[in-house]
């Protein structure tokens, strides 16, 4: 759809006009597409449904109480999360050149599209009863480790998926800041404090909502985490209340009607947050001059220099000895992986269906913002932020339910053959959209106006706007959206384990295979090969969007530095 | 930049769309299972070959989904336009509710070669593998394991189970039916005394078996009481063992049936009759890690005699059906606080 605006651009210029509402059909198409069948879904099962009456929800009591219980343990995931992230983003911006920070941001990205299973064996093996931590932690207190079962493990195993996320959104935000202003910073010599009030807290003020409403909703439609750290049914979300409707009591009124609720408490956040608030975006699209090493900044002298690696070490702490258990464990492994005839058919398929995946996320995410910047730029508030919202619908409708609407809807039958991986790509792709859109509407929607109005002026229109304006600033986002919507994707096992398969499976899919057989040291070595595989594509894609484009034109001035797009800092 | 993959995406569904156009020409019968059963080391491999050797011309094609549950959901979903001809791992419990959808025919096959525990007469649904729930535990961590249930309540705190949750997992359900048998009207008051022991409750079996006790979390697990087998024939380790209880073990028939919907309702009781041939269970001892449902004399791997051989019992499918929720709301409210 964003690509069609972008073609139709080799139109003559008289057919302008018509073209400039390209950007609101692309939009709207794509918002049609997610919202129609998202709430079609949900319309599919209300509509099965015998009687719904809202008063189900209050009627059982222990509904009430998962509500309560999935609420308290998203806020308090949420808090602290966040509350870590803040120290965590500002000494990474203190510090922008270390040993090994490139590898660190790298795994924090890598954080977030880890499968649950996999994320869940490394939490275990780090900060289980008999986990490596557990000694250190019964020499420190005298008790022996059980932190990890409960509400304490269900906020740590969350804190591990969501810090990253969080600090990393918020690092770029804070990079962002022009460099006139870090210049100005150094020359006062301001201390830790101002630069806070002036610098920091801005920016980080500037992202908490969304990022705080982007956290809760995933913790709040957590599952497979909950339910395995728990401990017991105290600990049940909202989303295991709805499996047991729908898969054991085929109460599908009650599972509407549960996932109304998630919507509307889902929902109701996003639009308190989207209401204020600026936007994080995970490339910093605004072009700032590096700071590395430019600015002399007065508050990275004295303590912060020991808080900060305090800061770095803890988050070093927390994210790689899991995946380093992960990769211990696979590594026993490897010798099956030869004997293993239908690993890399599996590997083939995940990949083959990532791509379809990203690819469909990228241009329905790429709609949706064109379509909410052209709202904007007409000063229509409420629709640019329903357009924009409608991205993150997926985020709170349950899969399951997604699932299960869109079978009803597609019936009389889905064949068991291609058409289940059809709309696993097709679900997938909604999926990674709210992902998508964080990444892509820093680069979109933040083409400064002075270029964007010296492109008008010089009538740079369609194909040339695109190639000149648009791809340098949009290259690296596309290539990093494209990762974490692959990447998420690859690891997905709720949607694919859904729609069935004709004994072909994908990597998850075989994953569980090999779990369901007692195959664990062969399962281990396929999370490997899965988690290998999602690194390499993070790696590949940034690698290929590294270089800028070549342009003849210039010889003294680089032309990233004249649409200030280049963003050099940034890590391949 | 977004084209390729998607007119790659586009020629794999075209591709797959083309083969399946293909494999309608014999005669094919479709088989809805769950994902392990169709693994390359599992059972569905060696019956597929086995079948379509003795039928001829005919195929038979599985489709995976992720467990008994999903099959029971997918049918009640479909109706009579199900792609199905034949479930295969629907287990006792789902029995009831799947035979109220009125989609199912009788399997006529020979009943007389059943070697099941308990009597079998159900026209609808053919058993064709069984096993018993049992905790499971490390010899390594726990040297002398709990003999009954009285003994596992009593013991001290420390000794820690993960066990499953009744609402989403197979085993889960089983522990519920297993104490509700045994405990009756006291149920709730044993669940609480046990809930000192749980030290967590996972959402399916894979997690606690994998996530949690491989990894040493807990001595003792929820499972079968064969899963010992697959440790003991496989990785060569007697370490894994299944702790017997003298109360006696809750069961779990999984069976097969056809759907009246069959398009080749002959073909398809032959499948049927097939279940219970050697050719079929010789696969199931250690490829799905389950009691095969017929005798299997010599073929029968040695490592089954070495598993525990306690008392078992079920409750009917129809009252398992008339009393679930009831006894998933009593479990809710001895375990939720």
């Amino acid at each position: 759809m964003a690509s069609e605006a972008i073609t139709a651009g080799k139109a003559p210029p008289h057919d302008r006009r018509r073209l400039t509402h390209l950007p609101l059909w692309a939009g709207l198409a794509a918002l049609t597409a997610l919202v129609g069948l998202g709430l079609g879904s949900l319309g599919a099962l209300l509509v099965q449904a015998p009687g719904v009456s809202p008063s189900g929800l209050w009627r059982e009591p222990y509904l009430a109480g998962v509500l309560r219980f999935s609420l308290w343990q998203a806020s308090l995931s949420t808090l602290a999360s966040l509350g870590l992230a803040v120290p965590v983003a500002l000494a990474l911006a203190r510090r922008p050149s270390f040993v090994g920070r490139r590898l660190l941001l790298r795994a924090m990205e890598l954080s977030l599209v880890i499968p649950s299973l996999i994320a869940l064996f490394g939490l275990v093996a780090v900060h289980g009863r008999q986990g490596w931590a557990a000694p250190l932690w019964e020499a420190l207190t005298g008790t022996p480790a059980g932190y990890l079962y409960g509400l304490s493990g269900i906020v740590l195993a969350h804190v591990f998926y969501n810090l990253p996320l969080a600090a990393r959104l918020l690092l770029q935000e804070l990079e962002r800041a022009p460099a006139a202003h870090w210049r100005l910073a150094a020359q006062l010599g301001l201390s830790r404090r101002a630069i806070w009030g002036t610098l920091e807290w801005p920016a980080v003020k500037r992202l908490l909502p969304r990022l705080a409403a982007l956290i809760f909703t995933l913790c709040f439609t957590s599952f497979a985490i909950v339910m395995t750290l728990g401990g017991g049914p105290a600990s049940t979300t909202l989303e295991v209340a709805l499996y047991q409707a729908l898969k054991f009591d085929n109460d599908l009124a009650l599972a509407a009607l549960l996932a109304l609720a998630q919507l509307t408490i889902c929902l109701g956040l996003w639009a308190l947050a989207l209401s204020r608030g600026g936007a994080p975006s995970l490339v910093a699209g605004d072009g700032t001059m590096p700071i590395k090493g430019r600015w002399q900044r007065r508050d990275a002298l004295g303590v912060s220099q020991i808080t900060d690696s305090l800061w770095l070490v803890a988050l070093a702490l927390l994210l790689l000895p899991p995946l380093v258990a992960v990769v211990v464990a696979g590594l026993g492994g490897v010798t099956d992986l030869a004997a293993q005839a239908s690993l890399w058919p599996a590997l083939l398929r995940s990949l083959v269906m990532a791509a379809g995946a990203g690819g469909l996320a990228l241009v329905l995410g790429l709609a949706l913002l064109a379509g909410r910047g052209w709202l904007a730029a007409r000063g229509r508030r409420l629709a640019a932020g329903l357009m924009e919202g409608s991205g993150q619908l997926i985020l709170v409708l349950p899969a399951l339910v997604l699932g299960t609407g869109l079978f009803l809807l597609l019936r009389p039958r889905l064949g068991g053959g291609w058409q289940g991986y059809g709309l696993v790509v097709l679900v997938n792709a909604f999926m990674a959209l709210p992902f998508v859109m964080q990444v892509l509407r820093g680069a979109l929607l933040g083409l400064p106006l002075a270029q964007r109005r010296l492109a008008d002026q010089l009538d740079i229109q369609g194909l040339a706007r695109f190639r000149w304006l648009l791809w340098p600033r949009l290259r690296r986002p596309v290539a990093l959206a494209l990762a974490y919507a692959m990447t998420l994707s690859l690891g997905d096992f709720s949607v694919i384990a859904l729609f069935g398969s004709p004994s072909a499976p994908t990597l998850p899919m075989l994953l569980y295979q090999q779990l369901g057989s007692y195959r664990w040291q062969t399962a281990a070595a396929t999370a490997l090969v899965l988690l290998a595989t999602v690194a390499a594509l993070f790696m590949l894609l940034a690698w290929l969007t590294r270089q800028l484009p070549h342009y003849p034109l210039s010889n003294s001035h680089r032309p990233g530095a004249f649409w200030s797009h280049a963003d050099d800092r940034q890590e391949p | 930049m977004n084209a390729k993959p998607i007119r790659t995406a586009l020629g794999l569904v075209a591709g797959l769309a083309a083969a399946s156009a293909m494999a309608d020409e014999p005669r094919t019968l479709t088989v809805y299972t769950y994902d392990s059963f169709v693994a390359e080391w599992g059972p569905g491999p060696g019956i597929k070959k086995a079948f379509e050797a003795r039928c001829g011309d005919c195929r038979l094609e599985f489709v995976a989904l992720s467990g008994g549950v999903d099959l029971l959901q997918r049918l009640r979903l479909e109706g009579e336009d199900s792609a199905a001809d034949l479930l295969l791992g629907l287990d006792m419990n789902l029995m009831a509710d799947a035979r109220d959808l009125d989609l199912l025919a009788p399997h006529q096959a020979d009943l007389s070669r059943l070697a099941l525990p308990i009597d079998w007469d159900d026209p609808v649904f053919l058993p064709y593998d069984w096993g018993r729930f049992a905790f499971v535990y490390d010899s390594e961590a726990l040297p002398n394991p709990p003999k009954s249930f009285a003994e596992l309540l009593a013991a001290p705190d420390d000794l820690k189970v993960i066990i499953q949750d009744p609402r989403t997992s197979i085993t889960g359900l089983g522990l519920l039916l297993w104490m509700k048998r045994v405990y009756g009207d006291e149920a709730p008051a044993a669940w609480e005394k046990l809930n000192d022991h749980v030290l967590t409750v996972t959402g399916g079996w894979s997690q606690a078996y994998f996530s949690l006790f491989m990894n040493g979390e807990a001595p003792m697990v929820l499972s079968y009481s064969t899963s010992p087998a697959y440790h003991m024939a496989v990785e060569n380790t007697e370490r894994y063992q299944a702790a017997e209880f003298a109360e006696g073990h809750y069961l779990q028939v999984e069976t097969a049936a056809m759907l009246k919907s069959s398009e080749h309702p002959a073909l398809a009781r032959d499948f049927l009759d097939f279940v219970l041939s050697p050719d079929f269970q010789r696969h199931i001892p250690l490829g799905n890690v389950m009691y095969p449902a017929i005798d299997l004399g010599e073929e029968r791997p040695a490592v089954f005699d070495r598993l525990i051989e306690p008392e078992s019992f079920t409750f009917s499918p129809e009252e398992v059906q008339a009393h679930r929720r009831e006894w998933i709301r009593e479990w809710l409210n001895a375990s939720a606080r």
